[in-house]
């Protein structure tokens, strides 16, 4: 699993089988940020993985919490969700998630279809 | 071949077979096969009081992984953010690797054996200027180890534990209400309960993993009631059906008025009462004797009505803010005898200025109503160290506590801890040592000026971050050369910022260990790696130092017959030198402290089994009972004849130490006081100081853990919104949080976790730039000596 986001780093999460049991191996240390890429920015959205998600037995709502947008995060049943119409894709909430794997990932926007003429 | 899908189906079927068949045994499961190179073994997690059941994975040398024990029934495989990464707190880059002497204001490094020259002669120079500060994370046989060595070595009781800071009031309201300590449940009525009251006890955040123990009832379709009474909305208030926000201080009112309203009604257990209760005041005259204060004096039934009087629902709305109406619906629940209660606390009862009383008044409640006594009938205070109970409270590593819950000041108590020590009748100092803050406040006075105490060796905790008002009772020593401040950890911390020597010490896996938690329970574990560097273990260097002062003619470390206190033998029955280091392992010392401390257990009914039944179990509670096939059988709920094998057949409840002689307990009354320093002009806001979920107590092992850090990287102050808005402040910025003792610069979090009512803050202490115990009060409990840390006078600016 890597820090920041690449797409072949999401679709090898697919691939890896997913061990529910498993410990975690200790992750690695958070790195500082990378430097950003030469590329022009990618517009990104924030998700959370309910499998990796800790809120319901840590009570933890760390991403919630630390949201600098308001409005894009909500807990729903103690679980927190991601409003994507909101959501700025400022990455803070994959940060700052303490689960022993991050359950924040952090997509690529689609961009939004042009609207069809009725 | 086996498909992977049906090997995947196996070995879970064989998971859960394992699991059942220790449900039901309570023993032991094979260690599980791993094709990996992992190996994998059993440890309670190093963190809080609820004592969860790791798995450990080892792997070269290394923790690699951590995983909930699905065996264990305290979190049945689950584990909080903590938890996870746990292992993590092994790993810091800065752990302590070598022995560091101070000179001319620099740490330098020096040899073990200068290390133990320098406190043996520090020790010899002024044996009874010499205090040991302990810890509720000292593992049982550490907090052992030092007992026996100050108190039958050293005739000397100036050991305190940090459990002062964090129990002693709980201590205290058990031992004044059953005359024995630690609670009569256990975490099995959090499972039975209808309705579980939370008394200024964020459990959420503190104890998430027992929280969601709750939590998951209620998502099975149970009905449970949650009513949260505290001073700050919480993340527990949120899943709370009610929330009863109080008046800081105001808490023993509102227990009177429902202790008023259970006699008003007629709707208390007088069959209950009758049979099983006496009452019990403060007394008149608190230095009468010296257990004047703890055990009181006797009052009448209609004394007790009496002093009930004023307390109508409306005054104690008067006094608390708490509605009348709410205050009537706990009192119509602790009516009904046909719902079961339990109530849990924490710090919220303890570190108070009148913790003893809040917690005897929680007991009387119970008891007075008859809530006591049945699965989910329970008031049960829960701890915040993961060995709190075990080490502190039940090893007796307080000033006035002998192991098994013998007590300094009882002659006959003295001479049994003698004859099982071996050393002669009167060793056993009679007068009490200092408690915690007694001993720091001397340790920081001039030796001219009275401070009678001149070296403090202090073990796995962090003093130089949590006591309370450390300008006074901490950092005053600087400058002090002729004071001597001896830290054993694993980090340089706050407290080795002062410390003349510091000790690299060995932590959680690295060495054997058993811990004890919150409901009795005594875990137990294994060294499962080595400790980085030179660093050892704390048990060990105890020994080391009491040996070098046996070799230089030191009465004391020699028993009757002129063995060294600590002699240890292996299986052939040599004698093994423990002190040197590379023998230290040649022979279990855990075992053998635990195995002699264990003689101690009996007195109380606190029982412990042998260390190798514990080997088998993931803990088990005491007092643990050897049946007639042989087998140990632990103990849920004390005191009732259906579980407690020391109740009486036929007495239904025991009260088997009663202060009172007669079985009975006693239901106290105590009055609704004021708090030492309320808001006034000059400072017109409460302070109340607290933990956060991702971080452990002082954050010395949390804040090295990057994703506990990342998640929660530095302190701030919780202020409401309309305050804020009041002083112009905004989200984030930085202000001034300013006390009679001082100020500290932080910033502030509006709408943040918690939310403070108005008039209020709030800010943890786990951030060593930003001590907020600088500014903190600190005024201390009669009875337990515990500071108060929730509640102050203080005053905001820009900053």
């Amino acid at each position: 699993m890597s820090d920041t986001l690449s797409r072949r780093g999401f679709f090898a999460a697919f691939r890896r089988p997913f061990e529910r049991r498993a410990a975690p191996v200790l992750p690695p240390v958070i790195k500082a940020e990378q430097p950003a890429a030469a590329s022009a920015p990618v517009a990104k959205v924030a998700i959370v993985q309910g499998r990796f998600c800790i809120a319901l037995t840590s009570f933890c709502a760390a991403c919630v919490e630390r949201c600098p947008v308001s409005g894009a995060m909500k807990k729903e049943r103690g679980m927190p969700m991601v409003v994507a119409d909101v959501c700025t894709g400022c990455g803070i909430c994959h940060d700052v998630c303490p689960a022993p794997r991050n359950a924040v990932l952090m997509l690529p926007r689609r961009q939004p279809s042009t609207p069809q003429p009725a | 071949m086996i498909q992977r899908r049906e090997f995947n189906r196996m070995t879970a079927l064989a998971a859960a077979a394992a699991a059942a068949k220790a449900r039901a045994q309570n023993a032991p499961a094979a260690p599980a096969a791993s094709n990996d190179g992992i190996a994998w073994d059993k440890a309670p997690c190093r963190f809080c009081g609820t004592g969860c059941h790791v798995r450990v994975g080892v792997k070269n040398g290394r923790v690699v992984a951590i995983e909930g024990d699905q065996l264990a029934e305290v979190n049945k495989g689950l584990l909080c953010v903590k938890g996870y990464h746990v292992g993590l707190a092994l790993y810091g880059k800065d752990r302590l690797t070598q022995p560091l002497l101070r000179r001319n204001g620099v740490l330098e490094p020096i040899s073990w054996e200068e290390a133990v020259e320098t406190i043996s002669q520090k020790i010899m120079a002024a044996p009874e200027q010499f205090a040991i500060y302990g810890s509720g994370q000292w593992t049982i046989p550490e907090g052992y180890a030092a007992n026996k060595f100050i108190k039958a070595g050293l005739s000397s009781n100036h050991i305190d534990p940090n459990a002062r800071l964090c129990m002693a009031s709980a201590v205290t309201g058990f031992l004044s209400v059953y005359g024995v300590d630690e609670p009569a449940g256990c975490y099995d009525d959090l499972d039975k309960c209808d309705v579980l009251i939370l008394w200024g006890n964020n459990m959420a955040e503190m104890h998430p993993v027992l929280f969601s123990r709750v939590i998951d009832r209620r998502t099975r379709g149970e009905r449970v009631t949650l009513i949260d009474i505290g001073t700050r909305r919480t993340r527990t208030s949120e899943f709370c059906d009610h929330y009863l926000e109080f008046r800081p201080h105001s808490d023993l009112a509102i227990m009177n008025g429902i202790a008023h309203l259970l006699i008003k009604k007629n709707a208390f257990d007088p069959k209950f009462v009758e049979k099983f209760c006496n009452f019990r005041q403060s007394p008149k005259d608190p230095a009468a004797s010296p257990t004047a204060p703890l055990n009181g004096e006797a009052m009448s039934f209609d004394d007790y009505k009496a002093a009930l009087e004023p307390y109508t629902p409306e005054h104690v709305e008067k006094l608390s803010g708490v509605p009348a109406e709410k205050i009537r619906m706990l009192g119509d629940l602790f009516a009904d005898k046909k719902i079961r209660i339990t109530s849990t606390w924490c710090m919220g009862f303890n570190q108070h200025s009148r913790g003893t009383n809040a917690n005897r008044l929680c007991h009387g409640i119970h008891l007075l109503s008859g809530h006591f006594g049945r699965p989910g009938d329970a008031p049960t205070s829960l701890t915040g160290q993961p060995s709190a109970c075990g080490t502190a409270r039940e090893v007796g590593t307080m000033c006035q506590f002998l192991p098994g819950g013998l007590q300094i000041l009882n002659e006959e108590h003295r001479h049994e801890a003698e004859h099982i020590w071996n050393v002669p009748q009167g060793r056993i100092h009679p007068k009490i040592g200092h408690h915690t803050m007694l001993m720091w406040e001397r340790f920081c006075t001039p030796a001219e000026k009275g401070g009678d105490i001149r070296t403090i060796w202090v073990q796995v905790t962090n003093p130089g971050q949590t006591l309370p008002n450390l300008h006074r009772f901490f950092k005053a020593k600087a400058g002090q050369p002729d004071k001597f401040l001896i830290v054993s950890d694993v980090y340089r911390t706050a407290t080795t910022e002062l410390a003349d020597l510091v000790l690299p010490s060995a932590m959680w896996v690295e060495k054997n260990g058993m811990f004890g938690n919150s409901e009795r329970r005594t875990q137990q574990w294994f060294r499962m790696v080595r400790p980085p560097g030179e660093a050892r273990d704390d048990a060990w260097q105890m020994i080391a130092v009491a040996r070098r002062l046996h070799d230089l003619g030191h009465a004391g470390m020699k028993d009757k017959d002129g063995r060294f206190l600590f002699t240890f033998k292996n299986d052939k029955g040599e004698e093994v030198p423990v002190w040197e280091w590379p023998r230290y392992y040649d022979v279990n010392v855990d075992k053998a402290l635990f195995e002699e401390y264990r003689l101690f257990s009996r007195h109380k009914h606190k029982d412990l089994a042998p260390y190798d039944e514990y080997v088998k179990a993931r803990g088990l509670r005491w007092p643990v009972v050897q049946q007639a096939d042989g087998s140990w059988r632990e103990t849920k709920f004390r005191f009732s004849e259906f579980d407690d094998p020391y109740v009486k057949k036929g007495a239904e409840i025991q009260f088997y130490h009663s202060v009172t002689k007669d079985d009975k307990a006693l239901i106290w009354f105590a009055p609704a006081e004021k708090a030492a320093e309320e808001p006034d002009a000059e400072f017109p806001f409460w302070l109340c100081t607290g933990r956060v979920l991702e971080h452990w107590h002082s954050g010395s092992l949390t804040r090295r853990i990057p994703q506990l850090h990342a998640s929660m990287p530095h302190s701030y102050v919780e202020m409401h919104p309309e305050d804020a808005r009041e002083k112009g402040f905004t989200n984030g910025e930085t202000i001034t949080v300013r006390t009679r003792r001082g100020g500290l610069r932080l910033p502030v979090w509006i709408d943040g976790r918690g939310h403070p009512p108005r008039g209020s803050l709030f800010i943890p202490f786990f951030d060593e730039r930003l001590l907020c115990n600088d500014i903190t009060l600190g005024d201390i409990d009669p009875v337990s000596k515990q500071p108060d840390y929730k509640k102050c006078a203080a005053a905001v600016a820009r900053a």
